[in-house]
């Protein structure tokens, strides 16, 4: 549950109270157990309060846009100095008044000298005709902006500055960059948040939005920092994207394995959008590498990767996500990750692999959907309308590759469609009875 | 309050003015004792959405010869020499690797290098204009450009570093000009 959560359940409970649903005592047991973490905000106050921030910070560089070359130097100068220093004279009082703040006053704030930072930055450049190109002007703006995350708790922040890592990350991939200003320091980048919770346990858990956006950053921010250590590692030359793909998904198993704290592994799938991003990646491109033409290619990748330094620091990386996981005992989430390493099980066979890897990916998803519908069934964290969808999507997949008659086809596709139905039939019906209260 | 987190805002809060402060210096520093080099240039009117209207300057000298032995690769810094003619525009006349003893000289990108010839990414690119003569100078510059005596980029050296002072045409300032065709 989240803070909203809390904040929605505490707001019932005196009229549940009153209408004679909970006791005094339930409601008190319920209030303790669920208390509202005051300083974190709403998400509608975040919204309101980041608006307020956006539109004034805007506004203010719409206005340095427009060029006031009546003004001498000096005082343009002010012009872009005053605002800095204003909104830097708010945050230090919010941080002074400490909890009597509200918590959308503090991200307002926050977000207010961040945006100040870099309309100054922008009209001294101005001022002075630099040119300068546009991610060297948001990687400053961006470091420029993080200790506002750690100092003010500011979510706001936080969400530019994902933002913002990304964004440059992604410009950065081109070009010849040195690796200190290529998006292979993006881990590090991210990184940089770390104070803002902080410790391992998640003490302090981060909103939905917050994970949403940091899940998305970290895609953008590895697969750059994949693409841009491909294009080195082969000098630039063409040809060699296959290889930047299976990164790409090697990228995807270890964002899935990212490990949770066990109070995290109940959550509802929307609050771990690392598993559900990861997972729609992996099982995509299992579903591709089923294809008997994509065997050579991906054949040909994994070979090439290996070469490529990068790929071990990912394979290194997942290696220990899967300890962990095997540890929390998350057998789901290892089942779907595996199909990252299927094409390596094929290069085994070794002339031979490009005509056995499509086959192998066949049996390793009919595997893994087989799974994950018993471990349901077993007692144990499964997924069973994902396990049934993927193999009603391999049966199609193998249609579509086949030489039947269209009738044949046609007829197929009603009845694997009737037996999926039947099936999600079956899993609400079970879900049902679980819910209801054992006589 | 504890004092950590305030330590941490005063120093970020200092960080946020040192770096616009520090680039005011250094350009400062070039506008008032930097050299006055006068380059001829071409180009439009585009727009950057934090920093408003410019014009793109092109200085006209877009490569430079390699002197022999000096291998150069793309995006290598280099030293460009700057040698003023007899019509008082400068143009590149050397490349070095490192600052020359004498002369006035700025640091310069390599774009590519083929043969004994290597492409040049000038230090300065814009010349930021008020939005209201923005549509004006788009005008005159386009009227302009492939005249005969061309528009300059008037641009201060110090220390290898330049700063982009004004564009004129024909000894006036293009503000002045710019000011008397908005009347």
């Amino acid at each position: 549950m989240n803070t909203s959560h809390h904040r929605w359940l505490l707001e019932q409970l005196p009229k549940w109270e009153g209408e004679g649903i909970l006791t005094t005592d339930a409601a008190r047991t319920l209030r303790e157990r669920h208390v509202a973490d005051a300083s974190q905000p709403g998400a509608a106050q975040i919204i309101m309060g980041s608006l307020g921030a956006l539109l004034i910070g805007t506004g203010l560089i719409t206005i340095i846009g427009f060029n006031w070359d009546d003004f001498s130097r000096p005082v343009r100068l002010v012009f872009a100095f005053l605002p800095l220093l204003l909104s830097q004279l708010f945050s230090l009082r919010v941080m002074l008044r400490g909890e009597a703040s509200a918590a959308w006053v503090r991200e307002t704030a926050a977000l207010l000298q961040a945006l100040c930072t870099g309309a100054c930055i922008a009209l001294v450049s101005q001022i002075y005709n630099l040119g300068g190109e546009w991610p060297d002007f948001l990687f400053w703006w961006c470091l420029l902006s993080l200790p506002l995350v750690w100092v003010m708790k500011s979510s706001s922040v936080a969400i530019f500055y994902l933002i913002g890592i990304a964004e440059w990350s992604i410009h950065q991939v081109w070009g010849h960059q040195p690796w200190h200003a290529s998006p292979m320091i993006y881990p590090l980048l991210l990184l940089g948040l770390f104070p803002f919770w902080p410790g391992w346990k998640l003490d302090r858990p981060l909103s939905t939005t917050l994970r949403w956006v940091m899940t998305i950053s970290a895609i953008c921010g590895l697969c750059a920092a994949a693409h841009h250590a491909t294009r080195m590692h082969f000098a630039e030359s063409w040809g060699h994207f296959d290889v930047t793909l299976w990164q790409w998904v090697l990228t995807s198993a270890m964002l899935a394995l990212f490990p949770l704290p066990s109070a995290a592994l109940d959550d509802t799938s929307r609050h771990k959008p690392q598993v559900i991003l990861g997972f729609l990646h992996l099982l995509q491109f299992g579903v591709v590498a089923t294809f008997l033409d994509m065997g050579q290619e991906l054949a040909k990748a994994v070979r090439e990767a290996w070469q490529v330094p990068w790929t071990w620091v990912l394979i290194g990386v997942i290696a220990a996500f899967a300890v962990h996981a095997v540890i929390r005992r998350r057998w789901a989430v290892l089942s779907v990750a595996s199909i990252a390493i299927t094409p390596v099980l094929a290069l085994v066979l070794g002339e031979t692999a490009q005509a056995v890897l499509p086959w192998l990916m066949t049996l390793h998803l009919s595997l893994i959907g087989i799974t994950l519908i018993v471990l349901e069934f077993t007692g144990r964290r499964g997924a069973p309308r994902l396990g049934a969808a993927l193999l009603c999507v391999l049966i199609i997949a193998r249609m579509f590759e086949s030489e039947l008659s269209l009738l044949t086809k046609g007829l197929a596709f009603i009845v694997i469609g009737v037996a999926f139905l039947a099936f999600n039939i079956c899993m609400s019906r079970l879900a049902r009875q679980k819910q209801l209260p054992q006589p | 309050m504890k004092a950590l987190p305030l330590v941490i805002f005063a120093m970020v809060a200092l960080a946020q003015w040192a770096a616009p402060l520090s680039q005011i210096w250094t350009h400062e520093q070039t506008l008032t004792q930097g050299t006055l080099i006068k380059l001829k240039c071409s180009a439009p009117d585009p727009y950057d959405p934090l920093r408003g209207r410019y014009l793109a300057v092109r200085p006209e000298q877009r490569e430079a010869s390699v002197p022999a032995g000096l291998k150069l690769e793309s995006g290598t810094h280099v030293y460009a020499t700057l040698t003023s003619g007899a019509d008082g525009l400068a143009t590149i006349s050397s490349l070095s690797l490192t600052p020359p003893t004498s002369g006035d000289y700025i640091r310069v990108n390599v774009g590519y290098a083929y043969e004994s010839k290597a492409t040049i990414e000038w230090p300065f690119e814009r010349f930021y204009i008020n939005e209201k003569l923005a549509p004006e100078a788009d005008k005159w510059f386009a009227e302009n450009i492939r005249g005969t005596k061309g528009i300059i980029a008037e641009v201060r050296v110090l220390n290898g570093r330049a700063v982009l002072a004004d564009l004129s045409l024909d000894g006036r300032s293009f503000r002045e000009i710019l000011k008397e065709r908005v009347k």
